[in-house]
């Protein structure tokens, strides 16, 4: 498994996936629909596997002395460590925001304040990624665009529903809204609870990818 | 022993079916997978790698490809037509990656490869020939000690001198390093030089599986001026050429006057396919 691992960083990964885990910055940005940087990161994901395609990755990947049903769970593993290095950017970046800009400046007018919060919706919106693009993804290899087309209009749904729990739901709009230092615990609680919800859809997505890839002709 | 054994491959596509496909390579042995385009070649070798999932029995060396998949990949040197992959990464970036996967990799023999093959590690794939593709390939597998090379139209797209050099490559390497190998192609003339045996697929049936010789002895080739002098013989898949017809006829009929010649892998594919039938 590291050793293929190893080839998804050295062989696969695109130059996107490193760019778009710097746009956690946006963050620092006022008014701006944080959610967005999540559907960039989906995006490199995206590149990820359309450059896997080009190369003909996959059927390299299998002509290697490796079990077939590894190759999407590395290639999700890999994918998964872009995602969470993006979740700790994003959450030391709305650190460094709560702590030096003062509060007036960290209410969004454009959606949820970039808090810890809005880094578990990130995480909800990442898992459900993972869950819809990488099994459709493995179930047909070559149909990427579909899949990709799929799974972030999924997403554009997803920024759109929080954002409008933002203002219509007092939960969003006045517990889980504002600086970190205001009801701490409770944003606290729904980053945990995002990051759980996208640890197990990544779990599934990766055996469902298993089951679909097993059954590929490449 | 048994360099590969398969047995009962079995593929359903909608509009084409593997069926029931067995065969043997025997150790130290080349054997060709012939057949027209279409007819299941590149399906059988990507359902022993594994690269489709078919269903039927695939051993190498003895060792189960469902049970023991690493282990059975790391005896098979995975050679489909060239190199196709990674076009924009350098050799040895490619290498550097491969090699980790062969706990038996060998840089020594690896770099004499270069030496031989006249490859540049800091050279990208897509800016090597067909035939440079082919010898990077080669010697990727080589170099982890690959027992058994399946190799998929490795010389399609060759001139007449790589082939040859292929064929010299692949003639060195079955005394040198006693690998087996199991290579499909149409161009059956590298087939005739090098071969010990032949399996010949038609539209998903094994319709030949013995050695080059038997089959080659099994037919020769009759020439005939018209179709009425031909219905004295039994004639398979006579066709017209440019003087006359001409047909196979099987090896052990009698010399009466006729214009014989020794029969070829390619004259053989071309009258059983005319006929569409299997071997007599």
């Amino acid at each position: 498994m590291l050793n293929l691992i190893n080839k998804e960083f050295k062989l696969c990964v695109h130059p996107t996936n490193f760019v778009f885990l710097f746009f956690a910055a946006l963050l620092l940005v006022p008014n701006y629909p944080y959610e967005v940087v999540f559907f960039f990161s989906s995006l490199s994901m995206f590149f990820y596997c359309l450059t896997s395609r080009e190369n003909n990755d996959l059927q390299f990947t299998c002509s290697l002395p490796v079990k077939k049903g590894n190759i999407p769970i590395a290639r999700i593993f890999t994918s998964a460590v872009f995602q969470v290095v993006l979740i700790i950017f994003c959450l030391l970046t709305s650190i460094i925001k709560c702590s030096l800009f003062p509060a007036e400046m960290i209410i969004n007018q454009a959606g949820i304040s970039a808090n810890f919060a809005l880094v578990g919706n990130g995480a909800i919106m990442l898992g459900i990624f993972n869950l819809i693009f990488f099994p459709r993804y493995f179930k047909n290899p070559d149909r990427i665009g579909t899949t990709f087309v799929l799974s972030s209009a999924v997403l554009f749904i997803m920024v759109i529903i929080f954002i409008v729990l933002r203002w219509a739901m007092p939960m969003y709009s006045e517990v889980l809204n504002g600086p970190n230092a205001e009801n701490t615990l409770s944003k606290v609680i729904y980053l945990l609870i995002g990051l759980m919800l996208y640890a197990v859809m990544t779990y599934a997505s990766c055996k469902l990818s298993v089951k679909n890839f097993l059954k590929v002709d490449l | 022993m048994k360099a590969l054994e398969v047995q009962n491959l079995t593929k359903f596509y909608p509009k084409f079916t593997l069926k029931g496909v067995s065969f043997d390579v025997e150790e130290g042995h080349i054997v060709g997978l012939i057949g027209r385009n279409g007819a299941g070649k590149s399906t059988t070798l990507k359902g022993i790698l594994r690269l489709i999932s078919a269903e039927g029995d695939v051993k190498v060396f003895g060792k189960d490809i469902n049970t023991e998949e690493e282990a059975v990949k790391k005896e098979i040197g995975y050679v489909g037509g060239g190199f196709r992959f990674y076009p924009l990464k350098t050799l040895s970036a490619i290498k550097s990656v491969y090699k980790n996967f062969f706990s038996e990799w060998n840089e020594d023999k690896y770099q004499n490869y270069l030496i031989k093959f006249s490859l540049a590690e800091d050279k990208k794939v897509k800016d090597l020939s067909e035939g440079m593709k082919v010898k990077f390939a080669i010697a990727l597998a080589l170099s982890h000690g690959a027992r058994l090379l399946i190799m998929d139209e490795p010389t399609s797209g060759l001139d007449p001198i790589s082939r040859e050099e292929f064929c010299d490559i692949i003639i060195e390497l079955i005394k040198s390093e006693r690998v087996s190998v199991l290579f499909s192609t149409h161009v059956t003339g590298d087939l005739m030089r090098i071969a010990d045996d032949i399996v010949y697929i038609s539209d998903g049936n094994v319709l030949a599986d013995m050695s080059l010789k038997e089959l080659l002895s099994k037919y020769k080739v009759a020439h005939f001026d018209s179709e009425k002098q031909a219905e004295n013989f039994e004639v398979i898949g006579l066709k017209p050429v440019k003087e006359g017809f001409e047909g196979l006829v099987k090896a052990d009929l009698k010399d009466d006057g006729y214009i014989y010649e020794e029969a070829t892998i390619d004259k053989i594919m071309i009258h059983l396919e005319a006929e569409g039938r299997g071997l007599c």
